[in-house]
């Protein structure tokens, strides 16, 4: 009995120390478990925070000069690879224009500021940066906004400056005190000292105003069209046009090509200065390889006399056959591809330089400008054609179509009906005219900041375009090309983008 | 202590193949939601280093 009673005792504590041990290990194994889970929990809870962005701002970062990256990170490439250079450098240099680079949000977003850390290794004809983002695929579109004007920089030294949000005016004789002051009378379409209207002694940059201009006229009610462009032209294109009554009469003929197997909806649409007065619009459903004819026709009665703005928005594989009008004038900006002509082509424009690009080998000629002989003797190559000339109007005769002319100016088939309300821009071919007397630029300059200068862009991103969850941006030096034996590159250190949207709340009770 | 420290490896093994499979699901759910801040291939190495060190000490 003894025996058993001490065995018993004995059993009972091994046994209750045995409880003991598993209790410890448990408790050691549930401890364990339930900070992992904690742990997981909190991770999963901090990626989903950070996949809504429930009060709708956040910022995303990407330092070259920094090589370790624990993920794929939100910007992503320098493309296209011929236009950077990631080897011979610890930072990408960028040697051609313009660079595209993408954004991944993880949802979408109203706006973003993009700041940009850069040392730039530009010589002095290539003095504008700019940054933007992709607002319309169909016609390459991109909405950008100045990070560096040399030009204007110069100007700041030189002339009085004013500022006001984000604004600035440059006065070459101070007149106006503030900007508002000059705004009011850029409203009433005159500005002080300028007795040959604003359009010879104003420039602008960045700035959005344009200037609508009303022409007299007599509101002569004609049905008849008064001008028919029969030249085709191919893709988009954007025209100012002058209309001397009150009925403006507009038909477009279109032949769909059909060259590639992507949708090509027509949109047009119809501005007075900055103001959209109108949209048109036709959709695609045919993909098939046969040429396609389509017309948009449409009349206004309500307008005035005065030179409106029409933006044709249309892919590369849609060609304008056919314009008719009851436009004076026609004048096509900054762009013109004629294509399919009988040959003998002779165009002008305003601007003193041009930019021409053969779309095809067969379009490969000697080109006369001004007077002055150019020779297009590669294709797909862009050849930049300057000319000394005091004359306002030059003309363009080519013998082959298929030449797409580009400068900052306008293009038109004849001598009169070259129309071009623009204000003078100060882009990369600005040119210092006496007669210009005021600046008027959305712009900041840049900052140093040790060898680096860091300049910010803010876009706009409720029209641009998303694929895949990514923006596409794009960094543009006009006039850098790439294969000019190196000198010329700008350096990225570091890209930051501060995104800007609605909050959670916003989105589910508004 | 020797067991305890298997232990917690044993259990550290579990937790990272948990998580794996939680982040990939996420992953396949809303792209890029991991994959932006984070390459799984490390957590992926990690569950194979301690995998082959419970190995070994077993």
């Amino acid at each position: 009995m003894f025996f058993y009673l001490l065995n018993w005792q004995k059993y009972s504590k091994i046994e209750e120390d045995m409880l003991n041990i598993n209790i410890k290990k448990w408790s050691l194994v549930f401890r364990l478990r339930f900070i992992f889970s904690l742990c997981l929990l909190i991770f999963v809870l901090l990626f989903l925070y950070l996949k809504i962005v429930p009060f709708g701002r956040i910022a995303y970062e990407r330092d070259y000069s920094d090589w370790l990256r624990s993920g794929k990170g939100f910007i992503y490439g320098l493309t296209p690879s011929e236009r950077t250079d990631l080897i011979s450098g610890e930072l990408p240099k960028l040697i051609g224009d313009p660079i595209y680079f993408s954004l991944f949000t993880p949802r979408t977003f109203d706006k973003v500021k993009i700041i940009i850390e850069y040392r730039d290794h530009l010589s002095a004809d290539l003095p504008i940066i700019e940054a933007g983002v992709l607002t319309d695929k169909i016609v390459w579109n991109y909405d950008l906004k100045p990070l560096e004007n040399k030009n204007i920089d110069y100007l700041r030294t030189k002339w009085s400056e004013t500022s006001k949000e984000g604004v600035i005016l440059l006065q070459k004789e101070k007149k106006y005190s503030s900007v508002q002051e000059l705004e009011n009378d850029l409203q009433q379409g005159n500005l002080i000292d300028c007795p040959q209207g604003i359009q010879n002694c104003l420039a602008v940059y960045n700035y959005p105003f344009s200037p609508s201009l009303k022409i007299g006229g007599n509101n002569i009610v004609t049905n008849e069209p008064l001008l028919i462009i029969n030249q085709p032209l191919r893709g988009a294109h954007q025209f100012f046009f002058s209309l001397s009554s009150s009925i403006l009469k507009l038909k477009f003929d279109f032949v769909d090509l059909n060259q590639d197997k992507d949708l090509d909806p027509i949109e047009i649409n119809l501005y007075s200065g900055d103001q959209l007065l109108g949209t048109w619009s036709k959709d695609d459903i045919n993909t098939a390889g046969e040429l396609e004819e389509k017309e948009i026709e449409f009349n206004r009665t309500d307008l005035k006399p005065g030179i409106y703005k029409i933006e044709l928005k249309i892919s590369n594989d849609i060609v304008i056959k056919k314009i008719e009008s009851s436009a004076s004038q026609i004048s096509f900006i900054n762009k013109i591809w004629p294509v399919s002509s009988a040959g003998n082509l002779a165009l002008y424009t305003d601007a003193s330089y041009l930019q021409v690009k053969a779309f095809s080998p067969a379009s490969l000629q000697p080109l006369k400008f001004g007077g002055k002989e150019f020779i297009v003797d590669e294709a797909y190559k862009q050849f930049y054609f300057p000319l000394l000339s005091t004359e306002k109007v030059k003309e363009i005769s080519f013998k082959k179509d298929d030449l797409i002319l580009e400068n900052n100016g306008v293009f038109a088939w004849s001598r009169n009906s070259l129309i071009n309300p623009s204000l003078t821009k100060v882009d990369r071919f600005f040119e210092m005219n006496p007669d210009i007397k005021y600046l008027i630029a959305g712009y900041t300059s840049p900052v140093l900041k040790n060898d680096f200068k860091v300049a910010s862009v803010e876009l706009n991103l409720k029209g641009a375009y998303r694929e895949n969850g990514k923006y596409s941006l794009m960094i543009s030096v006009p006039g850098l090309k790439e294969g000019n034996g190196g000198d010329n590159y700008l350096e990225i250190k570091n890209i930051r983008v501060e995104l800007k949207g609605r909050t959670l709340w916003q989105k589910i009770f508004n | 202590m020797a067991k305890n420290i298997q232990l917690i490896f044993r259990e550290t093994f579990y937790f990272v193949f948990l998580a794996w499979l939680v982040f990939i699901t996420l992953e396949i759910i809303f792209p890029n939601i991991i994959l932006a801040y984070f390459n799984l291939n490390f957590l992926f190495l990690l569950e194979i280093i301690i995998g082959l060190f419970l190995l070994i000490k077993k």
